[in-house]
């Protein structure tokens, strides 16, 4: 007769309770905002209240016909394989610069992590001021080397506008990849080059063969990290442009926010979020795809 | 194959002197053993015979041309390292077809030269496989393949079994032994571990503190040590040694024996030996207590063969001996080893005191 109190092994109860807890979180904090945003979107929410009459699946339909839902998808996609792919190779350019050795090093290292921890408002307020056509450093850097005749409107042409969020972008986030990249790369055995070296393989064959093969699945899942952040950042768009000129950096969560929260039309804007997840979870699979091969050759 | 000279080298890191003016000729087709404790300059050494570090002074001639300033690649000397350093994204194929790749080598003469070696090591079937699918041994073999499809003259190892276990490091050192016997190429093989030293290497360098300390024939080394430093380094249990005076006295401990067992009475080291302790060892008892009477009383070890018969026990005190001439002398304040003639009488005189 086994003791009642000690455990069993595959004892289901005592698992259920404690997974309990960790499942109750998980639900308040994840799936009930979820369900409420679903159910949202299958109402026609007006301005003032949290509910309306419902009409199911009008408010997705709508927003399918809708020309700004698809400029909002092109700009997102802009925003995001712009800003990743630069900062991609941006980031493995310094992490290999980096992992060289040199002096002061670990200073230098310090350094490239100041704009991932320097506040977006403040980074904001400061790159306006660069980008600021009159009295910016951008454009009299660019018009003494001669590059340029007269100053961009950076932030207020629809041709540059993306292109200095991008920009903005890139500088913010671009030091978490380089960190990343720094920690997979001191992370391979020496005795890895040391014998490339001794077999004949020239500084860009070890590169090619030894170094890029051993970093590429942390490579992918940065860049799939990146993605999935970049795609829903908000706050460095909209502080900067607001989304504007011509709706020309309205991104899809700048367009939820002005749905939701200028136009008060809240079940438009979660049809318009849904959507969102839809795309971006689509996007994720693809990604975890490349993934999973890449994993499967090491 | 290639005769291997070292003039001279020393290598010092910011201050610090890691191999310290070393000469030494290694033959061709010879496996050397360099030995010591780990620090003590025999990676260091072995790393500059490789290039991949530059010695501070001195030179390295390989194959009769001078070596000390060549890229690695070109000294055609392949290295085995003590983690192999196997690419893991690559099968067990393409590691050992690596240095072919980057040469360039045409398809079909690499793919036979893989095969080949890997033939030779054992390690045909697992060819596909990656590294991380292969056993320690099979990663040890598939390093030695990879070494060995350049055709080097020259072979350099760092502890290449120390990440074996106990068992597959002797069969493993069998087996490289007899690998070497067959590629007839000429070894430079880096050990902390004195019984891979003394049962792969046709002769032993012992080093200690970026110093060779001796060159010898595994059996030079062990019956004739050349400073107290390697009498106690080499052997298990240490070489005994017991302080008089100027002299310091060293036995190993299989010699030193019950005295009944000594047929003659002329050309013996005696002493009362009082037993602390006996240690069985299967093949083999350690008789561990302390010497005294003509010898100042130290503490020692006899090693006696548990097929011979030996009554002694724990807290007893027995009647010792060691033949003279298996008995060796040291100076006491420098460690060298010094003649048994220059000696007889000093000790004589010690031992009447």
């Amino acid at each position: 007769m086994p003791d009642a109190r000690t455990v069993q092994p595959g004892d289901r109860t005592l698992a259920y309770i404690t997974l309990a807890p960790s499942v109750a979180l998980l639900l308040l904090l994840s799936a009930v905002p979820t369900i409420t945003v679903l159910a949202t979107a299958m109402q026609d929410v007006g301005l003032g209240s949290l509910s309306g009459p419902w009409v199911g699946l009008d408010n997705f339909v709508w927003a399918l016909n809708y020309d700004a839902f698809w400029r909002a998808l092109w700009n997102t996609f802009y925003w995001v394989f712009g800003s990743v792919a630069v900062e991609m190779v941006l980031g493995l350019g310094i992490a290999l610069l980096l992992h060289q050795n040199f002096a002061m090093r670990g200073i230098a290292r310090a350094i490239l992590l100041a704009p991932y921890l320097i506040p977006t408002i403040v980074a904001v307020l400061v790159w306006r001021y660069m980008f600021h056509d009159i009295v910016g450093i951008l454009n009299y850097f660019l018009m003494n080397l001669g590059l340029i005749e007269r100053p961009l409107q950076w932030l207020g042409s629809t041709r540059w506008a993306m292109v200095s969020v991008i920009i903005v972008g890139v500088w913010k986030f671009f030091p978490f990849v380089v960190l990343a990249l720094l920690g997979i790369l001191q992370s391979i055995p020496q005795e890895q080059y040391e014998a490339a070296r001794i077999d004949g393989a020239s500084a860009f064959q070890q590169f090619w063969r030894i170094t890029l093969p051993y970093i590429l699945p942390v490579f992918i899942l940065t860049a799939l990290l990146r993605t999935i952040w970049t795609f829903h950042k908000f706050e460095i768009i909209y502080l900067l442009t607001g989304g504007g000129p011509l709706d020309v950096t309205t991104t899809l969560p700048i367009l939820v926010y002005q749905k939701g929260f200028v136009d008060f039309e809240l079940g438009r804007a979660a049809a318009i979020a849904i959507l969102t997840f839809v795309i971006l979870a689509a996007l994720i699979a693809v990604y975890f795809m490349l993934m999973r091969r890449a994993e499967s050759k090491q | 194959m290639a005769q291997v000279e070292i003039r001279r080298i020393s290598k010092i890191f910011e201050g610090h002197t890691a191999v310290s003016d070393i000469n030494l000729v290694v033959d061709d087709g010879e496996f050397l053993v360099l030995l010591g404790p780990s620090g003590c300059g025999k990676s260091t050494l072995l790393r500059m015979i490789a290039g991949l570090e530059m010695p501070t002074s001195g030179d390295i001639v390989i194959g009769g041309k001078v070596a000390t300033r060549l890229k690695p690649k070109d000294r055609n000397v392949a290295m085995v390292f003590q983690n192999y350093a196997l690419y893991p994204h690559l099968t067990i194929y393409e590691n050992i077809a690596f240095p072919l790749r980057v040469q360039g080598v045409e398809k079909s003469k690499l793919n036979q030269k893989v095969r080949w070696a890997a033939d030779l090591v054992g390690i045909e079937p697992l060819l596909q496989r990656k590294p991380r699918q292969t056993s320690g041994g099979e990663r040890q073999r598939t390093a030695l393949a990879r070494s060995l499809v350049r055709d080097p003259q020259l072979f350099l190892l760092d502890e290449p079994l120390s990440n074996l276990d106990a068992k597959l490091r002797h069969s493993s050192r069998e087996e490289l032994r007899r690998f070497q016997d067959r590629v007839g190429v000429t070894f430079i093989y880096v050990t902390h571990d004195q019984v891979e030293a003394m049962g792969l290497g046709d002769r032993i360098v012992v080093m200690k503190a970026g110093k060779v300390r001796q060159v010898g024939t595994p059996k030079d080394i062990y019956s004739h040590p050349a400073d107290t430093f390697v009498a106690t380094f080499i052997g298990s249990p240490p070489m005994n040694l017991v302080e008089t005076g100027p002299t310091t006295v060293g036995f190993r401990p299989e010699i030193f024996l019950p005295r009944r067992g000594f047929v003659e009475s002329a050309n013996l080291l005696e002493a009362p030996f009082r037993i602390r302790r006996i240690e069985y060892l299967g093949g083999d008892q350690l008789i561990y207590g302390t010497v005294s009477g003509n010898l100042p009383e130290t503490e020692v070890i006899s090693r006696i063969p548990s097929s011979v018969r030996f009554d002694g026990a724990e807290g007893e005190e027995i009647a010792f001996a060691a033949h003279i001439e298996e008995v060796r002398y040291f100076d006491t304040e420098t460690g060298v080893a010094v003649l048994a003639s220059d000696v007889q009488g000093q000790t004589r005189r010690a031992g009447h005191a």
